[in-house]
């Protein structure tokens, strides 16, 4: 593994250590900052005559290790699309190699060993460079388009006179509602989505822009749910198998859904597949947060005993929840709608075999 | 006779059913040899001098018995050892009568075959190592094959695979490892032989080449799967697990040994007594094991974690084809909310697609009930059931942990 060059070394010090302090938050903005950091690194790094193809693996991992062990949550979708070697092995394979020994068919079983990737190749450092460059850029572009290729779809989902309900704030949602609103008239609930209370500023936008919104809170969901046509919600992360990330509350939306047939609609944009599958999805995906933000500093003081500090009450405060694939109807993503059992095709095709673990 | 030769064989012989003294015993394996002596399945003759023993009750049975054909047990890699065990005793024993009533086949020697070479017997030896699968001893004897071929093209060598292959697969109809196995080499040698070799040698030297590379491909798959499967098992879970897998084995006791805390109930498994074999492995690696009925899986089911169970053949559908009892306990964790994963190599998936349970080739075995049954009685035999794709929830196979939807894809690009 080749040292990481001093010149952006400090660049890549600055965000590791902002993703630590969870200064930056939300996948994309995650995303579209390791995407221009990564530009950066691929540029200034030297590469030798032989094994570029290795080398600038070596170094985007060796980035990326450093930035998941920072915040692994939001690295875990944001991230990785970002260091999405696809993009890096698409390219590599495609330029031509004169000394490429003959490969065997595909057969996965016996030919992972005998992947390319460690191929030398004897192309010119800078026409590698400049493609992976090219890619990383095409991928930013992608990063902000997004929206627009999700709210194009907002047509066929959304129906005249329907009631949506929705918890929280995404902005994938916003748009895709206000792109809706154009063609068709629908009214939308909102829950607040405690402790952040986000559902309170998405409904003042929407109710700005002439959308007929309701506030209730989280408790009231269920109360509501028969009266609904459709849930739709922003994704953080979609996971392998088809599970979602979510702010914490959705998997409730999402069993109160199941419970009244409501179809359950996920909004999630290609760069937040993540490609590991959920062991303990509730526990090690997830953020805790400060407990300030539920329960103020002193209110709780009285239920420490004096003296010795014990804790009796304790105030948890999850930022995410995790909701099983089977609970999601339809993804809507950047390429379309999608089955939840579709996920893994997805993974296959922006991500190759060897990004799937980093280590 | 039946009886003194079951004494003959090691009491590690884990024929249970032929332990038993009942009646059924006697009656089966008399059967059996009128059975196979009037429908020698292909490609083989029952070698044996027909007895004169003689049950009463046979012609009854013998309606009732002669659709099911000789049987070739196939629940998981136990049986199979079993079978191995019999190819080596059998190697010595010119004479000896079948009588087994599920030891399968007589190793060919009365079999008719053009060529000196048997790829049966070069099959057999391999099984005879315990861990090697059955796909890939095949493959390793197709490999043999190429070896002794004298063929002096391409296209003559593929004909000459393609007699060898068709021959495993009827030897034994219905295990699907072994069709797979056969069936994933076949695939790769017709491709290869796209390239162009400009000579014979090269070209069967690179096929036997890649033949031997498959045999290393049973342990690593193993270890593989173990990597990726290990991972699911957290501090302090229960783990049900359902019929005896050299993969499953391989998963725990390797969490076990990067110190993870977990307990694992495994279920007895009739006839064959998975569970004690599985206990017995478990054991040793310091893992808490406790054994529990095939009935009692419900009963369980509320203090388990997660499933984990071996697969026999992994289908288009996503789906599995495992022990018999598979299904059931799919089934009831499914309606639990248990997750159930499922360990497979890649040669286990086959391109089949069963509609329902009977849509399978069928596996028939001797079940020993233990008390004498009335002749009228019919008896379900299968040794292995079908689990439907939406009772499983991940298969971990060594091209990486699959949702049951991704199998198909994987199939695809095996065998295409």
């Amino acid at each position: 593994m080749i040292a990481a060059m001093p010149d952006y070394q400090a660049a890549v010090d600055d965000f590791v250590t902002r993703l630590r302090r969870r200064q930056v938050e939300g996948s994309l903005i995650t995303a579209k900052l390791t995407a221009e950091l990564l530009r950066q690194v691929v540029s200034h790094q030297r590469l030798p005559n032989v094994g570029q193809a290795a080398v600038l693996i070596d170094v985007v991992k060796s980035v990326g290790l450093r930035m998941i062990a920072a915040n692994p949550i939001a690295i875990a979708a944001a991230n990785r699309s970002a260091l999405r070697a696809p993009s890096l092995h698409n390219l590599l394979e495609s330029i031509p190699d004169p000394v490429k020994t003959p490969e065997a068919p595909a057969a996965s079983v016996g030919d992972s060993d005998s992947k390319s990737r460690s191929g030398d190749r004897n192309s010119v450092s800078w026409k590698l460079k400049h493609n992976v460059i090219e890619g990383i850029t095409e991928l930013l572009q992608d990063l902000d388009d997004y929206h627009t290729h999700v709210a194009e779809q907002a047509l066929e989902h959304i129906h005249q006179n329907e009631v949506i309900l929705t918890l929280g704030r995404s902005r994938s949602l916003l748009k895709f509602l206000l792109e809706a609103k154009k063609k068709r008239s629908f009214q939308v609930v909102v829950a607040e989505g405690a402790p952040r209370y986000q559902g309170h500023t998405l409904a003042k936008e929407l109710a700005e822009k002439g959308l007929q919104t309701t506030v209730i809170t989280d408790s009231a969901v269920f109360a509501m749910i028969s009266r609904v046509n459709m849930v739709i919600i922003g994704a953080h992360a979609v996971m392998a198998n088809g599970g979602v990330l979510a702010p914490v509350g959705m998997h409730m939306v999402a069993l109160a859904a199941r419970r009244h047939a409501v179809p359950f609609v996920v909004l999630a944009g290609v760069h937040k597949l993540c490609p590991q599958y959920p062991h303990k999805p509730y526990t090690l995906l997830n953020d805790m947060k400060s407990p300030a933000e539920v329960v103020e500093f002193g209110e709780l003081s009285e239920c420490f005993a004096a003296g010795t500090g014990d804790h009796t009450t304790y105030v948890v405060n999850p930022t995410f929840d995790y909701i099983p694939p089977d609970l999601v109807s339809i993804f809507i993503t950047d390429t379309g709608g999608h089955n939840p059992s579709y996920v893994y095709r997805l993974i296959a095709e922006y991500y190759s075999p060897e990004d799937y673990f980093l280590q | 006779m039946y009886r003194s030769s079951s004494l003959r064989y090691e009491s590690s012989h884990r024929d249970f059913s032929l332990r038993g003294e009942s009646d059924e015993d006697y009656l089966d394996i008399s059967l059996e040899d009128d059975r196979g002596w009037c429908k020698p399945s292909p490609g083989f003759e029952v070698s044996g001098s027909k007895r004169g023993f003689c049950h009463p009750f046979h012609e009854d049975r013998k309606k009732v018995l002669q659709e099911r054909r000789d049987s070739t047990p196939n629940s998981v890699t136990f049986e199979w050892l079993r079978q191995a065990e019999s190819a080596s005793l059998y190697a010595g024993l010119k004479d000896h009568t079948i009588s087994v009533s599920h030891s399968v086949r007589s190793w060919g020697r009365e079999v008719v075959r053009e060529k000196p070479f048997n790829v049966i017997h070069e099959f057999d030896s391999w099984r005879k190592s315990p861990d090697l699968a059955e796909a890939v001893a095949a493959i390793k004897a197709l490999t043999a094959v190429i070896k002794r071929s004298e063929a002096t093209t391409m296209m003559g060598l593929e004909v000459e695979l393609k007699n060898a292959s068709d021959t495993l697969k009827e030897s034994d109809e219905s295990s699907i490892s072994l069709s797979a196995g056969c069936d994933l080499f076949m695939r790769y040698v017709t491709r290869t032989s796209a390239i162009e070799y400009e000579d014979i040698e090269a070209g069967k030297a690179r096929l036997i080449e890649r033949g031997e590379k498959f045999g290393e491909i049973s342990q690593k798959a193993r270890r593989t799967i173990a990597k990726l499967g290990k991972d699911f098992i957290a501090d302090g879970i229960t783990i049900l697990t359902h019929g005896y897998s050299r993969v499953v084995l391989a998963l725990l006791k390797l969490a076990a040994s990067e110190g993870k805390d977990f307990n694992v109930i495994c279920t007895e498994g009739r006839p064959d007594n998975t569970g004690a074999e599985m206990a017995k492995e478990l054991v040793p690696a310091g893992i808490p094991v406790t054994l529990v009925l095939d009935s009692g899986v419900a009963y369980v089911m509320e203090t388990v974690d997660m499933v984990l169970m071996g697969a026999e053949g992994v289908v288009e559908s996503g789906g599995i084809i495992s022990m018999l009892g598979t299904y059931q306990t799919a089934l009831v964790a499914y309606s639990l909310k248990k997750p159930v994963y499922v360990a497979a190599e890649s040669y286990k998936f086959a391109r089949l697609f069963p509609l329902d349970q009977r849509d399978m080739s069928p596996a028939p075995r001797h079940v020993d009930f233990l008390v004498p049954l009335p002749q009228v009685v019919n008896v379900e035999n299968s040794a292995r059931d079908y689990t439907p794709p939406q009772y499983l929830t991940l298969i971990f196979s060594d091209l990486g942990v699959l949702t049951p939807s991704a199998v198909s894809d994987e199939l695809i690009q095996l065998y295409l």
